[in-house]
C-alpha cells in the first residue's frame, strides 16, 4: 500500500452538544480517491470540513502529508495550501473576475507574480474548458462553467489533496456531466481526491474507495465493485435501494 | 369539453394594450380625480396654494429688493432684502478667514468637490482614491494654513464659512469610514478585548447626542491630556465628528458584512488566504458594495451635522452667516441670509442624494449580471 496522504483517526466533532462524527477513522493513500455517501446530515460535509479545517474537531487526529492538523495556524495553513476544496455552491468571488478569482489566492497566500498566476491560471482554465470566460464575472456564467472555473481555482496552489463536497448538487441536471468529466480526468491523472456525492455512476469509474456514512458514523467502507454488489450493512442497502430509485 | 386555443409557432399576434392610449384628460383624470377622496385632495391642495403662492410671490419676487449697498433701500421696500446675500456673502462663504486670502478658500471648496465628483464615478474606484486623498489632504492644509510659498499664516481660529464645512464634512467621512469598518470588524472579532472596546465605542458615541460629543471633546479631552499638551480646537471638533460619524457608518458595514454568504469566507480560508487579505480583497469590497445606499444616507447626514461645530464657536457657513448679522443695518434680513445658506445645503445634499439613487440602481444592475 501506498503511503497514507491523508490519516483520520478516531475523529469526534461536535455542533455545541450535538455529536456529528463519531470515531471516525479514514486513511487516503497518495492517488487515491475515496467517495463519501450517505444520507442528508450523516456527516459527510463535516467529514471534509474538517480535514481543512473550516470546521474544528474536538477529539482524534488528522494528518495530512506528515503535517498533524492541530490548533497551530501553521499547520492549519500548510494543509489548507496543499488541499484544494469544491464546494456545493461553487462560492466563486461574485465580484471579481473568473480570471482573478483564480489569481487571488496565489498572489496572496503564496506571494506569485501576478503574471505568474495568471499565466498558471489560464493553462488550468484551459484544461476545464473555460478559458473564453476568464474576463467575464461568474455571475455570467452557467451553473456548469461556475463549477468548473471553481474546480481551477482549487487546482491553483497545485494541491496534493482535492476535497469536494456535493460538486454537482446544485447543477442543472444537463450541466453534471461537463463536470464529472473534468473530475473524472482529475481522477485518471493520478490526484488524491475525497468527494462527497451521490453520483454513483463517478464512483465505479474512478473511486478506490466508497464510504458510506450515517448518523456521524462511517457504516461500510470497501472497493466499488464489492461495494454496490455486496453491500454488507443493512443501512447501506436501503440507501442504495433508495438512490436507485431516484435514478 | 375544455376549449383551448391553439397558435402555431410564428402565428401568434401582438395587439397593442387596449388601456394603453391616455390622453392627457385620462391622465389628469386617473391621476388627480380618480375618486371622491383624491379629488377633494386635489381641490383642497389647489386652493392652499392658489392663497399661499401669490403672497410669496410679492415678498420674494414682486417687491423685493434684488441689488443694493443701502440698508435703508429695504427698509423702505415691503418684500425681500436680497440685497444682503451681496453685502454679506464674502463672510457667509469664508467666515472670519483674512478678506484678501478669500481665494485660498474658494480654491479648497472648488478642489475638493472637484475631488469628491471623481470618487462617486464607480469606474475610478480603486485603492489609488486614497493616495489621491491623502494628498489633497495636504494640498488643502497648505491653502488653509499657508505660511509656505509666500502665502501668509492663517490660523484655524480664523478658519470658518464653507470650506471649514466641507473641510469638516470631508475629514468625517473619509477618516469616519475607516474607523467605521475597524470598529465594524472589531466587533465581529474573536478577541473578548478587541470585541468589547469596538462595541463600548460604538453603543456610547450612538447614544449620546452629536453636540454632547462635541462638548466632551472641548471640555473633557483637555482633562485627559498631559496640560502642557493644547489639542488645537478645530482638530478636536473633527475628531469628534470622525468618531461620531464612525460608530454610525460601523453599525451600517456591519449589516453588510452579515449579508456576505458564510461559503465566502470558506472559499477564502480553503484558497489558505489570511484573515486581512480575506477581509480586504474579498468580503469588504463585497459588503461596502450592499451597504453604499446606506452609508449615503450617513454621508449626507454629516454633511447637515456640520453646522453642529458652531455651538463650540467654530464658524461654520451657518455659524458665518450669523456672525456676518451682528451687523446693525442688516440684521432684520437674516431670514434671507438663512434662506441662501439653506439654498447652498441643499444643492449639495440634493446632488448626494440623486447621487445616492443613482449608484442604487446601478449597483442593482451589477448583482443581476
Ligand atoms: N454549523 C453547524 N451548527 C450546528 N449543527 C450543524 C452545523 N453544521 C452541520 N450541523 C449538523 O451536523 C449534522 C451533519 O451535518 P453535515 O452537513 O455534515 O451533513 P451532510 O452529510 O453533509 O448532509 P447533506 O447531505 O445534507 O449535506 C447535521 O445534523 C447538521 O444539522
Ligand atoms: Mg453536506
Amino acid at each position: 500500500m501506498t503511503q497514507a496522504l491523508v490519516k483520520i483517526d478516531g475523529l469526534q466533532k461536535w455542533y455545541a452538544d450535538f455529536h456529528a462524527l463519531r470515531d471516525v477513522t479514514l486513511h487516503v493513500g497518495a492517488g487515491e480517491r475515496v467517495v463519501i455517501c450517505g444520507p442528508s446530515g450523516s456527516g459527510k460535509s463535516s467529514l471534509v470540513r474538517c480535514v481543512n479545517r473550516l470546521e474544528p474537531h474536538q477529539g482524534g487526529r488528522i494528518e495530512v502529508a506528515g503535517t498533524v492538523l492541530d490548533d497551530s495556524p501553521a499547520a492549519v495553513h500548510r494543509i489548507r495550501l496543499l488541499s484544494g476544496m469544491v464546494f456545493q455552491q461553487f462560492n466563486l468571488f461574485p465580484h471579481l473576475t473568473v480570471l482573478e478569482n483564480l489569481t487571488l489566492g496565489p498572489i496572496h497566500a503564496l506571494r506569485q507574480t501576478a503574471s505568474q498566476a495568471e499565466a498558471h491560471a489560464m493553462q488550468l482554465l484551459e484544461r476545464v474548458r473555460v478559458a473564453d470566460q476568464a474576463l467575464k464575472f461568474p455571475g455570467q456564467l452557467s451553473g456548469g462553467q461556475q463549477q468548473r472555473v471553481a474546480i481551477a481555482r482549487a487546482l491553483m496552489t497545485n494541491p496534493q489533496l482535492l476535497l469536494f463536497d456535493e460538486p454537482t448538487s446544485s447543477l442543472d441536471p444537463e450541466m453534471v456531466s461537463e463536470v464529472l468529466d473534468v473530475m473524472i480526468e482529475l481522477a485518471r491523472e493520478g490526484v488524491t481526491m475525497i468527494v462527497v456525492t451521490h453520483e454513483m455512476g463517478f464512483a465505479r469509474a474512478v473511486a478506490d474507495l466508497v464510504v458510506f456514512m450515517d448518523q456521524g458514523e462511517v457504516v461500510e467502507s470497501a472497493p466499488p465493485a464489492t461495494f454496490f454488489a455486496n453491500p454488507a450493512n443493512d443501512r447501506t442497502r436501503q440507501f442504495l435501494a433508495k438512490l436507485d430509485l431516484a435514478a | 369539453m375544455p376549449r383551448i386555443s391553439h397558435t402555431r409557432p410564428g402565428e401568434g399576434r401582438t395587439l397593442p394594450r387596449p388601456d394603453s392610449d391616455h390622453g392627457w384628460l385620462r391622465t389628469v383624470r386617473d391621476g388627480f380625480f380618480s375618486g371622491w377622496i383624491s379629488g377633494a385632495i386635489t381641490v383642497v391642495f389647489v386652493a392652499g396654494l392658489a392663497t399661499i403662492l401669490p403672497s410669496v410671490w410679492r415678498w420674494a419676487v414682486a417687491d423685493a429688493v434684488w441689488y443694493t449697498t443701502d440698508p435703508s433701500a429695504c427698509r423702505a421696500a415691503s418684500g425681500a432684502c436680497w440685497a444682503v446675500v451681496a453685502e454679506k456673502y464674502r463672510v457667509i462663504l469664508f467666515g472670519t478667514y483674512p478678506y484678501d486670502q478669500h481665494w485660498r478658500g474658494a480654491l479648497v471648496v472648488l478642489f475638493v468637490t472637484g475631488l469628491a465628483v471623481l470618487s462617486s464615478v464607480p469606474r475610478l474606484w480603486s485603492a489609488r482614491l486614497f493616495v489621491v486623498w491623502a494628498v489633497a489632504a495636504v494640498t488643502v492644509a497648505v491653502l488653509m494654513f499657508g505660511g509656505i510659498f509666500g502665502l501668509p499664516y492663517v490660523g484655524t481660529n480664523q478658519w470658518g464659512g464653507l470650506p471649514l464645512t466641507m473641510i469638516v464634512f470631508i475629514t468625517s467621512v473619509v477618516f469616519g469610514l475607516p474607523l467605521a469598518v475597524v470598529l465594524a470588524l472589531g466587533r465581529r472579532s474573536h478577541l473578548p478585548v478587541i470585541r468589547a472596546v469596538c462595541i463600548g465605542v460604538i453603543e456610547i458615541v450612538r447614544g449620546l447626542p452629536l453636540v454632547s460629543v462635541l462638548f466632551m471633546m472641548i471640555i473633557l479631552l483637555p482633562l485627559f491630556l498631559p496640560s502642557d499638551l493644547t489639542v488645537d480646537k478645530l482638530l478636536r471638533a473633527l475628531i469628534g465628528m470622525v468618531v461620531f460619524f464612525g460608530a454610525y457608518a460601523a453599525e451600517v458595514v456591519r449589516g453588510g458584512l452579515q449579508a456576505i454568504p458564510a461559503g465566502q469566507y470558506d472559499a477564502a480560508k480553503a484558497l489558505g488566504l489570511g484573515y486581512w487579505p480575506s477581509m480586504f480583497k474579498i468580503i469588504l469590497p463585497q459588503a461596502l458594495r450592499i451597504v453604499i445606499p446606506a452609508l449615503m444616507n450617513d454621508i449626507i447626514r454629516a454633511f447637515k451635522n456640520t453646522t453642529f461645530v458652531s455651538v463650540i464657536g467654530i464658524f461654520d457657513m451657518l455659524g458665518a452667516t450669523k456672525a456676518s448679522l451682528r451687523d446693525v443695518d442688516w440684521v432684520r434680513y437674516s431670514t434671507e441670509a438663512y434662506i441662501f445658506v439653506a439654498l447652498v445645503f441643499f444643492l449639495y445634499c440634493f446632488a448626494m442624494s440623486r447621487y445616492s439613487q443613482f449608484i442604487e440602481t446601478r449597483l442593482g444592475r451589477e448583482d443581476t449580471r
